[in-house]
Order: C-alpha cells, then sequence, then structure tokens
C-alpha cells in the first residue's frame, strides 16, 4: 500500500520508452464491470512512494546549460568558435560551412555535463575555406589535451583515448551521440576516400576523449 | 485515446480490494500519473481501497507510479473523509495494459461537474530533433482553439478531448481562445516543446470562475539521434585520387603517343619504298 503524506519535488517525470504499439482509438470504450476484490477495508497509511510535482506552467524552468564556446587542441594548433547546431534536413547533426566553426549538438549533453557524450564536430574541408583545422585530429596522439571553453568562461579538459576512422556506414550514431552513459567528449570530422562523385567523405574521424577531473 | 469514467457524483458501492500495490517497478508494469484539475478542493485518492494520496492539492501531478498491468479501483474523496464510502469522483475502473503510459485527470466537465478521465500517453519515439506537444481540454468551458504565435494550429478541441501535433523542438507562445476566435481566454504563455519530450498541457479550472489555467506534464526519452555528421565536400584530404580521371589523362596521352608513333612508322616505311 502505498500513501503520499507530504510533497516531494520530482524531476520531470521520465517515460519508460515504450515500443511503438500502445494502442490509440478515437471511441471511448465501455466502462467494465468493477473489479469483484476481497472483503475487508485496508488500513490506512502506508509508506510514501509516488512522487508528487507541481505541475503549473511555469513551475519547473529547464536547467540553464552551459554552453561550449570554443575548442582548442593546444598541441596541434587547433583553435576554433562552437555553435550550437541541431538537425538538418536529412537528420543528420547540422554543421556550419565554415570548418573554423564547429558544431555543438545542443540537443545532447554538455562538455559540463555528468554523463553521457558531448560530440562537436567540424568540417574537414570545404569548398569556400579551403582545408580546416580538424584535419589535424586524425594524428593526434592518445593523450593529447583538449580545452573546451563555455560562453560565460568556464574550462572544461579532456586527453584523448581514442583516434578512430570509420566507414560511415558502420558508425554506430546512438553510441557516439550517448546521453546517459559515462561522460566523455567526441571530436568528429570526415575523412579517409573522397567519392568524387557524389562529394562526400566515406567515412568518419571520431576523436574520443574523457574528462579530466 | 481517452477513455470517459463516470461523471459527477456518484453513489456507488465502496469497492473494496486486499490487493497491496506494489513499491517498486517490473519489467511489462504501466505507469500512471494522476492529475488534480479540479479547483478549490483538497482531496484524498484511493486505489483498490487504499488510501494512495492524502491531501492532494489542485494543479499538482502525482506520479508516475509503476503498476502491474490490470484494472484498478479508483474513488476521490474530501480531503477529510475517514474512507472511501462517499466518494467526491468515483469510485472509477482504470484498466492499464502493459507497459501503457497513462494520466487519470480529475477535472471539471464542460458543465462545471468534477468527472476523471483517463488519457493515454503517446510515448512513441521523435524523429531527431523534435518534440511532441499533446494538449487536453478539461476546463469547464466550450470547445476551444489553441494558437501557436497567434495562429491556430488546433481547432475546435472540446472537454475531455485531445490533440496532439510533433514540432521542430522549441519555444511556442501559445494561447487558449473560444473555438473560432482569437481573443486568449488563458495565455498567451510560452510553451517549451523539449526535444525528445512529450509536452502534455491541461487547460484546466472553470471559465465561468474565472480560474483557467495551464498545467504541464512531461515525458522524456522519447528522442532520436542524428544519423550522421556529414563534415566534408572538397576531397583536398582524401587518401584516394579522382581514379577515373587520372585514367582518362594517362590513356589519353597514350593513344595519342602511339598514334604519332605510327604515323611516323608509315611515314619512314613511304620515305623507305620511295627510296628503292
Amino acid at each position: 500500500m502505498l500513501l503520499i503524506t507530504g510533497c516531494g519535488v520530482a524531476a520531470d517525470a521520465p517515460a519508460t520508452p515504450t515500443p511503438a504499439g500502445v494502442a490509440r482509438s478515437a471511441t471511448p470504450t465501455a466502462i467494465p464491470a468493477p473489479t469483484p476484490g476481497a472483503t475487508g477495508a485496508p488500513a490506512g497509511p502506508a509508506a510514501s512512494g509516488v512522487p508528487l510535482t507541481d505541475a503549473s506552467l511555469g513551475a519547473h524552468p529547464a536547467e540553464p546549460v552551459v554552453q561550449p564556446a570554443r575548442v582548442q587542441v593546444p598541441s596541434l594548433g587547433i583553435d576554433v568558435t562552437v555553435a550550437p547546431e541541431g538537425v538538418d534536413a536529412t537528420g543528420a547533426l547540422a554543421l556550419p560551412d565554415d570548418p573554423a566553426i564547429a558544431s555543438w549538438y545542443r540537443f545532447g549533453p554538455t562538455p559540463w555535463s555528468t554523463a553521457g557524450t558531448a560530440v562537436i564536430a567540424a568540417h574537414v574541408d570545404s569548398f569556400d575555406y579551403g582545408v580546416g583545422q580538424f584535419a589535424l585530429l586524425l594524428d593526434a596522439p592518445v593523450g593529447t589535451e583538449i580545452v573546451i571553453t563555455s560562453v560565460d568562461g568556464r574550462v572544461a579538459r579532456f586527453t584523448v583515448r581514442e583516434v578512430s576512422m570509420t566507414d560511415k556506414t558502420g558508425v554506430d550514431w546512438n553510441t557516439v551521440f550517448d546521453r546517459s552513459g559515462p561522460h566523455l567528449l567526441a571530436l568528429v570530422t570526415c575523412g579517409g576516400e573522397f567519392d568524387y562523385e557524389t562529394g562526400h567523405y566515406l567515412s568518419n574521424v571520431i576523436v574520443t576523449a574523457v574528462p579530466i577531473a | 485515446m481517452r477513455k470517459t469514467l463516470i461523471a459527477g457524483i456518484a453513489a456507488g458501492a465502496f469497492i473494496a480490494a486486499a490487493a497491496a500495490l506494489p513499491a517498486s517497478a517490473a519489467e511489462g508494469d504501466a505507469q500512471l500519473s494522476v492529475l488534480h484539475a479540479v479547483p478549490g478542493v483538497t482531496v484524498d485518492v484511493y486505489v483498490n481501497g487504499a488510501l494512495t494520496l492524502d491531501d492532494f492539492t489542485p494543479g499538482t501531478l502525482a506520479g508516475p507510479l509503476p503498476l502491474p498491468a490490470g484494472t484498478y479501483s479508483v474513488a476521490i474523496t474530501a480531503f477529510d473523509a475517514a474512507d472511501a464510502g462517499a466518494p467526491v469522483i468515483g469510485p472509477v475502473d482504470l484498466t492499464l495494459a502493459a507497459n501503457g503510459n497513462y494520466t487519470a485527470v480529475a477535472h471539471l466537465d464542460a458543465s462545471g461537474k468534477p468527472t476523471a478521465t483517463l488519457f493515454t500517453n503517446d510515448t512513441a519515439t521523435l524523429a531527431a530533433g523534435e518534440g511532441r506537444l499533446t494538449v487536453r481540454h478539461v476546463a469547464a468551458a466550450p470547445a476551444v482553439d489553441v494558437l501557436a504565435a497567434g495562429s491556430p494550429v488546433i481547432t475546435n478541441l472540446a472537454n475531455p478531448g485531445e490533440s496532439v501535433l510533433t514540432l521542430p523542438a522549441g519555444t511556442v507562445s501559445a494561447s487558449v481562445a473560444a473555438t473560432g476566435t482569437t481573443a486568449p481566454v488563458i495565455g498567451p504563455a510560452d510553451v517549451d516543446v523539449a526535444e525528445g519530450t512529450n509536452t502534455i498541457v491541461y487547460a484546466w479550472g472553470s471559465l465561468a470562475d474565472g480560474n483557467l489555467a495551464l498545467a504541464v506534464q512531461t515525458i522524456g526519452g522519447l528522442h532520436s539521434n542524428p544519423g550522421g555528421v556529414p563534415a566534408g565536400n572538397a576531397g583536398l584530404v582524401a587518401t584516394n585520387q579522382p581514379a577515373d580521371s587520372t585514367g582518362l589523362l594517362v590513356g589519353g596521352a597514350l593513344a595519342l603517343l602511339l598514334a604519332a608513333l605510327a604515323i611516323t612508322a608509315v611515314r619512314s616505311r613511304a620515305l623507305a619504298k620511295v627510296e628503292r
């Protein structure tokens, strides 16, 4: 038995993601007969367990997000600004045209989150701007330091754990854009062979970095 | 989907059940939240005869409470009632399917009588960058339109109905107006349609009593991730050369060279013939 005796403020209630199969019908179904139950009046209060939330609009403003503004890899001479981005019309991460402006996936973790991977990407090259600074990432040694500065001047530091070049069709994007596992930073760009017919690289270069305490 | 339950003050027999409510979630459980949207009354909520929500105040959302799939009898009483013998709403049966996500709302019907409605919450996965906006009319008021930045996005929504929209994630300046009009009876107010989230907005209260308001419930974890990172288009750091154009270049030059040699050979033979 459960009893709520006081107010507990819960975070916005996350649902267990359900498979798409919850049936919906437009017409209300008939009220079924009451479930026959055992006799005997129940006892009163029991241990509390159900969260209570003030549901007024505006009662729970979204927590301010610490937003990255700059990525530097001092040992490689990389120094780019960062813009928050969503998805483009094809559902891929949107990127500014200029390789000197990196894209941070704004719906995922930030470099200051306590869990999940903050994803920052930039063009390896572009017709209008030439070769980009992220082209240098492919040769970054393990242990290379990465410095992220936020819009309000905070600094987060990471060290490179792994640099991989993977065929684009083989990248598990749900792992790259993970939101709930260990806190990591991923720097992503393109590389490898180029398809001259379509104008796209065939591989992604992904640098995985772990936070420095 | 919504399921309309017994409306008004019901004198139904008190349904007692000895079944205890579980305290922890299990695989296949349904999720039930309860919204108190009847203005001005603090209530107690009984589920299967057990006092479950004590001194539950208007505008409060309880849950989510994981429950095994099944049918639960719910009675809502005055806050100082000794038991569920004379409920203000119910007793009503809520049938919850395995893995379903529901909100039971205690609210006023269109004519102002207290009632309860069970809504099913849409937890289908959203495309990357999108949010879901669900609007539910549970107010003592006629049918309404819902306007976003002054333009109707939902029309002729009546109590106890709902409408579900999929939108790019972002903030919507929303207002509620009598259907066919644009003068707000609620709002305008900023509603954050968060990415990967079902943002459920309830219009509740009473038009006649001047206490119409918006309540919000959110269900997250419905997001999709980007499907790629297209980060290069000039081929300047490619590890391969353009094979086709190189081949043509080489082949073309070779052909020209061979043709030139052939012409020279023909001329030489011709000269040789002439010289003899």
